[in-house]
């Protein structure tokens, strides 16, 4: 099991599996490899590391917008007319 | 007929529209460059804070608002930009019309009247509106202002948010003060379902929910729409940075003078000269008041650059008892509008109640400021999940847009200041007057009823070392800017007193005319570009009237209040 992965899921409370369906955990292990639990938390939640968004990826991954279940603003269109709806309950 | 427009921003580019449709000669001078929309949505994704002008390149030349000098008790907080397209680039694409007491704000007792009203102007905010592709219904809207019988919008009203519908089931019918709360649509130029006979430009409203400051479907209308509709007789020139307006000894102008640069990191220019039968500065209200005052032209009333105006808001911010799925779709679809009229205005401020879909993303910075709070909390793992997903999945946003009455002190200047092509920086000084304040106070009050009402848990503070913070009457405040600035051309009856007459013409040169926001004697409380956009299709038409009328030879009398053509 990859430790840094296994850091992250613990520290994020997503799991090892959506971790790796963002397609940045080679990107954050380079960067955060060795980084507080703090600064993991914010690079993956808001894409942010160290006052810098290293790619678009990173800013529409974050995962403070995936708790919410809604994507990053600008990044995904959900369709005409669905802010309509009941938001759907997060997976928790 | 030749036609110099300064500017190809929103006014402009209307402008120029309708003037080479009508087979005059159109060259528009624009002082930004080119924005690529593929770059612009890549800067916005990767910028750390997204203000309104982050997606924009912008070029040393012709440097945006940041260049702006506060001098006054208070800052001026509203941004423009510098590029192909101008402000309405950025802009959130909100086109509610102004009240019809809005006209008269001077006989309420504050500010100033306009010279014409809105049953004058009627025509024309439906013409703006099909010209940017506004989605509203007409019914709801006539439940608080005239809309003519029989017109539809070209679109049907967007669909309102999950938030909005949640809110109306609790407010609807409430009173506050006397006042009988509505939750109703407001008016937005992004693409809805199209009525007959109206074809939408660009791609139906697919909730990227970041229209301001970048639609990634281009379904938010931008003065870019208006530009592939221009006819071969409009000519585009950007990089061009115009400086200064020649007039002769009897007041007519012309020619203008601009900088020419080819460099977007530096101040080196070519300078050249354009001559003109009419000039139109559509540069933005400050910039506007900024050319005419480096030129020494239409200031005999001593009016330029003063009378600025803005809409000082008021943001709110609370948490919904239950979910409501917030930054999903565009970022207010229905507003409050009881405040906006009545005699109460004559006390304080009047104001409009935007509902805030973006959860607390302008007011405080979320989600990412509540993953910082949570996590120097000590939340970890599903705790730190399931707190961002409670707190965030809640949040909505109040935004208050009070008006702010024409005030002769606060103004545009020049400052001291020169930029990269050696032109004086905009100076302002700029203050919000006891009646403005008062109507924030207000607005604040009326928000806490507004959150009882929902079993809201308000959230809002306003600390000291927050910027644009102050107190009134004891009670801790603050202001955003809305980007909304007006009044620095301001149009009146008389040359004494104001400085374009009711078709913009500057009362000092019978072919010079100021267009946009800053003619405006007052905004009300509505956002002003639709009604911006329906004086600048007034103007447009006038101008053609009177070349048909008399084939150039009117123009070169002098100014005066004539009767309409
Ligand atoms: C964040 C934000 C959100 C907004 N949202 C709304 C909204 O929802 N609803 C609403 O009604 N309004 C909104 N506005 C206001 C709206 O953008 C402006 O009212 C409108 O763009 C003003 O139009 P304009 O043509 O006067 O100026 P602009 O659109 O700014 O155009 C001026 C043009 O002139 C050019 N120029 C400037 N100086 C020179 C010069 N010396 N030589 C040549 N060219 C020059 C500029 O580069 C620019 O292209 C918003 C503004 C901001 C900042
Ligand atoms: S909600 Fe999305 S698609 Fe609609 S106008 Fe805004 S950014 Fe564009």
């Amino acid at each position: 099991m990859d430790a840094f992965v296994e850091l992250s899921a613990e520290l994020t409370g997503f799991s090892a599996e959506e971790l790796r369906s963002t397609g940045l955990v080679e990107q954050y292990r380079g960067l955060a490899g060795n980084a507080s639990h703090a600064e993991i938390i914010e690079l993956w939640y808001t894409g942010v590391w160290r006052g810098v968004i290293p790619s678009p990826r990173a800013y529409a991954e974050g995962l403070a917008w995936k708790a919410v279940g809604v994507a990053a603003p600008g990044t995904g269109a959900p369709g005409f007319g669905s802010w309509e709806r009941r938001p759907r309950r997060s997976a928790l | 007929m030749k036609a110099v427009v300064v500017g190809a921003g929103f006014a402009g580019s209307l402008i120029a529209k309708v003037l080479g449709d009508n087979g005059f000669r159109v060259l528009v001078l624009e002082a930004g460059a080119q924005p690529d929309h593929d770059e612009a949505l890549l800067r916005f994704q990767t910028a750390l804070v997204k203000t309104p002008l982050a997606p924009y390149r912008t070029t040393t030349a012709a440097p945006s608002s940041d260049y702006l000098i506060n001098t006054g008790p208070f800052d001026y907080a509203s941004p423009y930009l510098r590029i192909n397209g101008g402000t309405g680039t950025a802009w959130t694409g909100i086109t509610p019309r102004m009240h019809p007491e809005d006209f008269r704000t001077a006989d309420l007792g504050h500010g100033r009247n306009w010279p014409i009203s809105y049953d004058e102007l009627e025509p024309f905010y439906r013409a703006a509106e099909w010209e940017i592709g506004v989605a509203a219904d007409a019914d709801e809207q006539r439940q608080h202002l005239p809309v003519a019988d029989g017109y539809s919008y070209p679109m049907h009203a967007l669909p309102r948010t999950y938030l909005d519908h949640v809110i109306a089931s609790v407010v609807d019918g409430a009173t506050i003060d006397g006042q009988e709360l509505l939750i109703t649509g407001t008016p937005q130029a992004r693409n809805g379902i199209p009525v007959r006979g109206y074809r939408p430009d660009g791609q139906l409203c697919a909730g990227y929910a970041s229209c301001v400051p970048i639609c990634p479907e281009q379904a938010k209308y931008t003065p870019h729409r208006t530009q592939k509709r221009w006819s071969h007789n409009v000519e585009l020139r950007t990089r061009c940075v115009v400086n200064r307006v020649h007039a002769d000894e009897f007041g007519r102008v012309t020619k203008v003078s601009y900088q020419r640069y080819e460099d977007d990191t530096t101040g080196t220019h070519t300078r050249h000269e354009e001559e003109a039968d009419v000039v139109v500065l559509a540069a933005h209200a400050i910039e506007n008041a900024k050319l005419l005052l480096m030129s020494g032209l239409a200031n005999s009333s001593d009016q330029v650059g003063r009378n600025l105006m803005d809409h000082p808001a008021l943001l709110t911010w609370a948490l919904m008892p239950e979910p409501i799925g917030p930054f999903r779709g565009p970022g207010s679809t229905t507003a409050i509008d009881a405040f906006r009229s009545g005699p109460q205005r004559c006390t304080r401020a009047p104001f409009r109640i935007e509902i805030g879909n973006w959860g607390w993303g302008w007011s405080a910075g979320s989600p990412g400021s509540d993953t910082a709070e949570f996590v120097a909390a000590g939340l970890r793992g599903n705790a730190l999940r399931q707190a961002v997903a409670n707190r965030v999945g809640r949040q909505f946003t109040l935004q208050f847009e009070i008006e702010q009455e024409a005030d002769p002190t606060n103004r545009v200047t020049l400052g001291p200041g020169r930029d990269a092509l050696g032109n004086p920086r905009p100076s302002v000084h700029y203050g919000l007057s006891t009646y403005v304040k008062d109507g924030l106070l207000d607005a604040k009050r009326v928000s806490d009823r507004i959150f009882e009402l929902l079993r809201a848990e308000d959230h809002t503070s306003y600390k000291p070392d927050d910027e644009r913070y102050f107190e009134h009457n004891g009670e801790p405040l603050r202001y955003w800017g809305a980007g909304h600035g007006g009044g620095t051309h301001v149009m009146g009856v008389s040359p004494r007193d104001s400085v374009v007459d009711q078709w913009q013409r500057c009362w000092d040169h019978p072919n010079l005319y100021a267009v946009g926001c800053g003619s405006m004697p007052s905004l009300g409380t509505s956002n002003p570009s639709l009604t911006m956009a329906a004086l600048a299709l007034r103007t447009a038409g006038h101008l053609v009237s009177r070349r048909v009328m008399s084939a150039g030879s009117e123009l070169a009398e002098s100014a005066g209040s004539r009767p309409p053509p």
